[in-house]
């Protein structure tokens, strides 16, 4: 199966410039107050990270279950489609079209923290990986509802516990359960790495990131079957 | 339910292949339990153009739901080209009577991901789809996104996606509904193509006025079940040489029955007085005539004519919905 899903998601993307543009506008309007308004770092940190993860997990599992309710799922599935290869070219075409449409916030962030460009970089590596994780969330996610409604409001609980979990919105003490569920938590990586824009400092949490993106796309090759027949169930209520 | 490969994708293997689709007991219900299919058997040779006759809700289109892979019978065995393998998928065409599409994508566009999708080179996908744009009158709107087609164009476009990579297996749900009368003969036209390059079709319709040019054989499902099959012309064959007439009487004068001419046969002595006669116009004049004579007075009579709605409704009991 050659690359026809990524092509697929990016000529959709394309077709639909209004969305496109949206979809990096209203990013960079929602990042451009709290970058000029000399917000803590810890503050903005937190509120970039919750910005960029949401976009990513929302943007993924929202369109599968439109996808899976209006049956094109089904008719790509039984068009040849593979359901690994559905899913995975999705997911991938999913964080770069993310990380595309995330740049422009993504700078204005660094430049309100005053990063270097070699912050920056760090933080968009961070930030791409975590649009990969992201969308590979989306299809979990997507499994467990019957409607777009639910969708939306699985993802946002998914996606807050794990930020929770990530320590974007506390601290956990040293030593303690928390800071150990915080060092294994997929998007701690992009909260550092946030964090540190303006200090340069080292960045934590690369290795759990790594580890979730490459565990998350073998769980979902492997069991792109059940995943896909779950999502056409959507279909039929 | 087992499904069982039975032959690899190579054409001249499915060739070789009797049977290419073979159903055998299939049973299937709806999720709250209504059941569609009961111990239905179907044999479907190589080659053939096969149509599957029945009212709404018969359940022909979850039986082309469950050859396309889309549902799993509850039970029953399936015998399809090359199992429920990718390789199975690629060998089929599947155009449901209700289809989505990218809508923010050309029809082009769309066509092009099901061509490559189901294993065509970039090139010869082109070459398809533009091909069956055309044979279809797609062309015109090829280029335009999807969300601004109209139904027609979106039925024409579901058949063009079905059809574009040369199935051996071809599903087709209600074909003819929105097409103009030109895309229906350039789709018998493909679609007899198709047959003669061994490729088996298989459509489902309740319009039994093109079926005659198309198919090789008729399937009449009704509640689930097969109620009757066979080539046209042996269905056909199977009434007789005989037309039957549904006689409305205004005054039914008693031993009406006895009195009627020889020739004449009582189908029904109910309301309406159900009468079959000799073929032709000479058939309505004599059974008037003779009911006249024998001092009915007639309200109304409807004369049967010896086609496919005739034979499904003496095969099943029931009217086919125009």
């Amino acid at each position: 199966m050659t690359a026809l899903v990524w092509g697929l998601e990016w000529r959709i993307a394309l077709a639909r410039r209004r969305l496109f543009v949206l979809n990096t506008v209203v990013p960079l309007l929602l990042v451009v107050p709290v970058a000029t308004g000399a917000a803590p770092a810890v503050h903005a940190a937190a509120i970039y990270a919750v910005l960029f993860v949401i976009f990513s997990t929302f943007g993924s599992a929202i369109p599968l279950v439109r996808d899976a309710e209006n049956g094109m799922t089904a008719r790509m599935l039984l068009g040849g489609v593979s359901p690994s290869g559905y899913l995975l070219q999705r997911a991938a075409a999913g964080a770069a079209l993310d990380g595309l449409q995330l740049i422009p916030a993504l700078v204005v962030a660094g430049f309100g923290a005053g990063a270097s460009p070699r912050a920056l970089l760090v933080t968009f590596g961070a930030l791409l990986g975590t649009a990969w994780v992201g969308n590979l969330i989306g299809p979990l996610v997507a499994v467990t509802t019957r409607s777009l409604a639910e969708a939306a409001l699985f993802t946002a609980v998914c996606t807050l516990l794990l930020l929770h979990m990530s320590g974007v919105f506390r601290t956990p003490a040293p030593s303690s359960y928390g800071a150990l569920v915080e060092a294994a938590s997929p998007f701690r990586a992009l909260h550092e790495a946030l964090l540190g824009m303006g200090s340069a400092g080292p960045v934590g949490g690369g290795g759990a990131l790594a580890a979730w993106a490459v565990l998350l796309a073998a769980g979902t090759a492997v069991f792109a079957g059940p995943v896909t027949r779950a999502l056409r169930r959507v279909s039929r209520g | 339910m087992r499904v069982t490969t039975i032959a690899p994708p190579e054409a001249s293997e499915l060739a070789r292949a009797v049977g290419v689709v073979r159903a055998d007991g299939l049973r299937y219900a709806y999720r709250n339990g209504v059941p569609v299919l009961h111990d239905l058997d179907l044999e479907i040779s190589v080659g053939d153009i096969v149509a599957l006759v029945g009212p709404n809700g018969a359940g022909k289109s979850t039986l082309l739901r469950i050859l396309a892979g889309e549902l799993v019978p509850a039970a029953g065995e399936l015998e399809l080209p090359a199992g429920r393998s990718a390789a199975g998928r690629v060998m089929l065409g599947y155009a449901p009577e209700e289809g989505a599409h990218f809508e923010s994508l050309s029809g082009l566009e769309n066509a092009l991901f099901f061509a490559r999708a189901a294993g065509l080179r970039r090139a010869e996908a082109r070459a398809s789809v533009v091909e069956h744009m055309d044979a279809l009158g797609l062309t015109d709107d090829a280029a335009r996104p999807v969300a601004d087609y109209s139904f027609g164009a979106r039925r024409k476009l579901l058949l063009v996606e079905a059809l574009a990579h040369r199935p051996a297996l071809t599903l087709l749900d209600e074909p003819f509904v929105g097409l103009d009368q030109a895309s229906r003969v350039a789709l018998i036209r493909l679609l007899r193509l198709q047959s003669a390059k061994r490729g088996t079709v298989v459509v489902a319709s309740h319009d039994l006025a093109l079926l005659p040019e198309l198919v090789d054989r008729i399937v009449f499902i009704h509640e689930g079940r097969v109620a009757a099959s066979g080539r046209v012309a042996e269905l056909l064959a199977s009434m007789g040489r005989t037309t039957r007439f549904e006689v409305d009487l205004e005054r039914r004068p008693e031993g009406l029955v006895g009195r009627l001419r020889p020739g004449i046969t009582v189908v029904s002595e109910g309301d309406p007085l159900v009468l079959e006669a000799g073929r032709g116009q000479g058939a309505l004049a004599e059974v008037c005539g003779s009911l006249v004579a024998a001092g009915a007075v007639i309200r109304s009579i409807a004369v049967r004519d010896n086609d496919l709605a005739e034979a499904f409704r003496r095969a099943t009991g029931v009217e086919l919905e125009p």
